[in-house]
Order: C-alpha cells, then structure tokens, then sequence
C-alpha cells in the first residue's frame, strides 16, 4: 500500500479566490498574443522539401515517365497499395507499366516506394489533401499519378542530396 | 566412394563426380553458372574456385566443377583465398553485364545477382564503356536473347548438344565480342527450347511468353505434375496474385524428368487462364440448362441414379487415383458400368520425354481396374446405357462435342461434370468441375511414379473439384452412406 502525502495549501489557496483570478489572467494574457492555431483549408499549410505528401510518377520533359515496372515499390510498400502490372515497350527501357495503381486509401506516406525506386521515378509530392465521393475514385491509377517534373522537383533535389550520403564517388 | 574432408567435415563423395557436387551434398554453398548437374562440366565461368589440399602439395585453389573427388583431398570453400579469387572472377563476369536488373525478368531469381549482393561488390571499378550489343535478338517463337546480359556460360549450347542431341546454339564471335548464336541466325526448332530459359543463370534467354509478365516474387509457386502425356514430368507452377498461371517449369526429378520438359507442357498453362469456367451446377429446365444450386442438382441426380440400373460412369484420363477410387466405389454400388476415355496417341512422340499419350493418369486408374475405353467404345457404352455421367476436366473434348450431340437424348440421360458448359441437347444437367492446377491429388505416369498435383488457386466460385462433388452426392445417399 502506497501512502500519498498531500500537500498542505497555504492559506491564499485555501481561500480559493486568489487562486480563480491566477488561472484566469493566463487565459486573458493568451488572448492579446499572436494565435498558435492555423484556420487550416483558409491558410494552407508550409510545405518544405522534407514534406511526405501523396506518391507521384515523374513526368520527365520527354513526357516520358522513367518507371520500368520493377516492382521495388510494390514489394516495398508496408500498406500493400501498389499494384503494378507490366509489359513490354519499344522505348529503350524495354519495359513499362500497363497497370500502376496506387489504393491512396492504404497509402499511409511512409516514402518507402521513393526509397526503394532504382530509376528515381516515384517520388512524394506536397499533395496531402484527399477526399472523393467512392473509395473507387481513391484508387489512382498511372494518368492521376503522373505529375510533370516542375512540380516535384524540390523533392527530387532534396532525396538525390540524402541519398549521397553512402554513394561511393565510383559507384553508378 | 573415396573420403574427403569439405570444410573441416569428413564426407564420402563419389569419384565420377565433379567435387561441386561433394561440396552442395554436404551444404557447402559454391557458387555456379556454367555448371549444372544434368549436363557436362565445362569450366567456363571460373566461379566455383574453392582452396584444395592434396597430400603434401601446398593447397590450391581449383574450379570444383572440373576437379574429380580423390582420397584424403581436403577442400576449403570459405577460405579467405577462395573468396578472394571467386570475387576477382566475379569482377571480370561483371564487366560487361548490364546494370538492368530494374528490367530484367530474371531478378529475384537470378544466381549472378543473389551472388553479386553475397559478395558485396556494388560498385565497379572500370570507367570504359560497356559494350553494346543487341537486347532483343528473337530466337524462334520461344526464346528472345539479351546479349549484353549473357556471361557466356554456354549452358544453354551444351543443353542442346547433350539433351535434345541436336545442336543448335554455339558461342560465336572472339574474345570480348563473343555472343551466342544460331547457325546462319535461323531460327531455333525442336520442342525443348523452354528449357534455356531455366537454364541460364542470368537473364539472357527469357521465354517470350513469360517476358515482362511478372516479377518472380510475385509468384506463388507450387509442386505439381505436368498433365500433357503420360510421362507426368515434375513441375512447378506459378501463378500471379491467384489468378493466372504464368509459368509452369520443370522440377527436379531423378525419376521421371531429371531438369527437362517439353515445351508442350510447358505452355500448356494458357487453357488454365481462359474465361468462361462453368460456375456450380445447370439443369435442363425446357429447353435450356438453368443455373441451379449444386445441392438440389445433386439430390435430382442422385434420385435418377438410384433409381436407374442401366448406367455408366465414364471418367477423363485426367482423373487422379483418389477420385477414381471413389467413382469406382459408388458406380459398383449402383451397379453402374465404369470406364475411362482413352484417346488414340498422337504425334508427339520423342525418345527424350513425350510419350505421344495424353491420358496423365492412364496407369492409375487402369491400376484401379478400371477399363480403358477408346473414344468410338466409350461413345458405344453411353449410348448403351439410360443415364451416364462423364466425369473430368476435358471429357466433352475427348468424345468430341459434335459426337455428343448425336447422343439420342430420348434415350440417354446424360450428366456432365466439365470445365466448360456446352449445350448438348442430350446432357440433363452439368457441374463445374476443379482442374488440374486447382485441386489436389495423385496422378501415377507411365512407369509408375506417384506425381502430385496440387492447388495453385482457387476454381471458379461453385466449381468442384470431382472427389468432393462425388462426396457431396454420397452423403445424400444414406443407404450408401451407411455402407461405406
């Protein structure tokens, strides 16, 4: 059996009063300071080049996208949310994606499909916000993943200048 | 059988042998591309150097594969001076192989990867260009070689010398310029093409059917028989998020295949994958078969059965031991003739695996006693009798559809269990029925080997598998019931 000991108040707190306008001249000192809260859909919020939003495919500037279906991603992903079927093109890269789903409901933005990616064609993008009418529409397949290189390239920038950490100088 | 020490361990290894098979005998992991136990060593890749001591001699290092088990050798594949010169040789593969595992069909599968990341060697130390040659020479109908990814092994030409006994493939070219090639580039022939595709240890030869279909990981693979001809070679088939069938290969067995398979059997997995599968059970109601539950079109059938003496079961060669057991069983019961279809051989026939009969399981159930029938006798007893089942995967194609149709329906009454429904004015009622990559069982070849077939995926929603569907039409029957 533990014994608690009190604490014996003294006696401004035992008179209750004091104690009421003490606590009450924080909460007016915090209403004449700058607010903390942000009012989230009116002011979007800093997206930095750290920011892990949704999964996208590089379009690069041939409107090509470096993905060669390799399945990394897919075997990577925690979530189970890709789905890659492939097939062979006349491009030099042999093969293409047919089929790249990705179920954004399972997504959870862990940025292992980036990691695991040996032809730097996935990247995370700043795009957070998700919502549709059917779970069907949160399914995106490989036209509502492309997005053009503009668009991620401060991400792109920021995962080639970490991943040099254990590149060799010699390896390729 | 002589005595060698492998690793510290003293192992009986057997002279004739290479020592790389004394070494993976006794769980000593020697890397190899150009050797393979089903052809002749050559020594061509340089990969399996292990550390050998005979005698007094200082120890060596030596290619396992064209070295010979003598008395009191002492091998060492882990020493430091063989990891050295396996590395080095490693190197000198990797030169010229193209970083495109990414692509290749052959990652996850391939033994210059899995030994690449072993050795831990990821990055190179050339600076000169890889040299460039063609990625997508088609080789035939069945193969596409990649030359840039070949390292030269020459399984591939030496499989064709010594298994098919027909050479067709040859290292062409000198030096770093080396490539394989076919006389004149023609086109290679024969039906045991497949089989360089399995055996290449990099991606280089790919089956233009299995090419960009799937990672390899992806597939869910399982132990089963082959069901194209008696011979019942051993295989694997693998199947993509448990829908299609995109590989069937062969699987080590000393007894039946050895390494091999035709390339009969090994594309035969495209009628596994077609659409259209019969879902449960139909029964004629009018003119037309009607979707029905399988249980009240059990119990209709079960009634008939019972009540009709004059009947016949007439059984797919594709039927394993266990449901022809069971058919057996209760066609005696009910007094009902038994047979199964025997088609004529074809023309398929070769000394190396074929064996021209396409009945898979002919021994089994003939070792049941169950009757062979030829097609003209099996079509005799079912228009013999008033109500006949016909029983497996296949049976409307073996008795022909348009023979089947000329089956006076006023006459016999006949029930179908098939993969497919087709409308044939005298067939009362048809069940789907589980095939042979989605149910399990024991086929017996043609010399007697047991070869299993297992279940890789799942038969169409309703679909039996022929021992349950003959189970679930038992249990309606108590009399039988109680007999058993």
């Amino acid at each position: 059996m533990v014994i608690v000991k009190r604490k014996e108040l003294s006696l401004a707190e035992k008179l209750y009063l004091p104690e009421v306008v003490r606590g009450l001249s924080v909460t007016f000192r915090k209403m004449f300071e700058k607010p903390i809260t942000r009012q989230y859909p009116e002011e979007p919020l800093e997206k930095t080049e750290v920011t892990r939003g949704q999964p996208r495919l590089v379009v690069k500037e041939d409107d090509s996208i470096a993905c060669v279906s390799c399945g990394l991603c897919e075997a990577a992903c925690p979530a189970y949310a890709i789905t890659i079927d492939g097939g062979e093109t006349d491009r030099a890269i042999e093969r293409e994606p047919k089929r790249f789903d990705i179920d954004m409901l399972r997504c959870i933005l862990c940025g292992f499909c980036e990691e695991a990616c040996p032809k730097d064609a996935i990247f995370m993008s700043d795009e957070l916000e998700l919502a549709d009418y059917s779970r069907e529409a949160l399914i995106y397949n490989i036209e509502k993943l492309k997005r053009p290189q503009a668009a991620l390239q401060q991400r792109i920038d920021y995962v080639k200048k970490i991943n040099t950490r254990w590149q060799t100088p010699s390896s390729t | 059988m002589v005595k060698i020490i492998v690793n510290g361990r003293e192992v009986e290894a057997d002279p004739k042998k290479p020592l790389i098979k004394a070494c993976h005998d006794n769980g000593a992991d020697v890397p190899m591309y150009c050797y393979h136990p089903g052809l002749e060593p050559v020594g061509s890749c340089r990969i399996c150097q292990v550390e050998v001591k005979q005698g007094d001699a200082p120890a060596r290092v030596m290619v396992a594969c064209r070295t010979q088990p003598a008395e009191g050798m002492v091998v060492d594949t882990e020493s430091p001076k063989a990891h050295a010169t396996r590395k080095e040789c490693l190197e000198f593969l990797l030169k010229n192989h193209p970083l495109d595992c990414p692509i290749c069909d052959k990652a996850g599968e391939c033994d210059l990867q899995d030994f690449t990341y072993a050795e831990g060697q990821d990055a190179g130390r050339t600076n000169e260009p890889r040299r460039e040659l063609d990625k997508r020479k088609s080789l035939g109908d069945t193969i596409v070689l990649d030359q840039e990814r070949c390292i030269l092994c020459s399984r591939c030409v030496r499989f064709f010398e010594e298994v098919p006994k027909q050479a067709q493939l040859t290292v062409s070219d000198l030096g770093s310029r080396s490539v394989i090639a076919t006389f004149m580039d023609r086109p290679l022939k024969g039906k045991y093409q497949g089989n360089i595709a399995d055996l290449c240890p990099v991606g280089a030869l790919t089956l233009k059917k299995f090419r960009f279909q799937a990672r390899v990981w992806n597939l869910i693979k399982m132990a089963s028989t082959c069901g194209e001809c008696s011979r019942g070679c051993s295989t694997t088939v693998e199947v993509l998020r448990g829908a299609d069938v995109k590989r069937m290969r062969p699987r080590e067995n000393e007894a039946v295949n050895k390494f091999w398979m035709c390339d009969i059997g090994r594309f035969s997995f495209d009628r596994h994958n077609r659409s259209g599968r019969l879902q449960g059970a139909a029964v004629r109601e009018g003119v037309q078969l009607v979707p029905y539950p399988v249980e009240e079109a059990l119990t209709r059938l079960r009634d008939e059965l019972m009540r009709e003496k004059s009947g016949a079961w007439i059984l797919s060669p594709w039927l394993t031991i266990e449901e022809g057991e069971r058919i057996k069983a209760v066609a005696e019961r009910l007094g009902h003739a038994v047979c199964f279809v025997s088609p004529a051989p074809n023309s398929e026939k070769d000394d190396l695996l074929h064996t021209g009969d396409p009945c898979p399981n002919r021994r089994g159930l003939s070792e049941l006693g169950i009757p062979a029938a030829p097609v003209a006798q099996a079509l005799e007893a079912l228009r013999g009798v008033k109500s006949a089942v016909l029983i497996g995967e296949r049976i409307v194609e073996l008795l022909g559809a348009g023979e089947l149709a000329k089956v006076d329906a006023t006459k016999t009454r006949v029930h179908l269990v098939d993969e497919y429904a087709l409308d044939i004015p005298c067939v009362l009622s048809v069940y789907g029925v589980a095939n042979c990559v989605e149910r399990t069982g024991t086929w017996v070849n043609i010399d007697g080997v047991r070869g299993p077939i297992s279940a890789v995926k799942a038969p169409p929603v309703g679909a039996r598998s022929p021992a349950k569907l003959i189970d679930e039409l038992v249990r309606l029957m108590p009399k039988l019931e109680k007999a058993r």
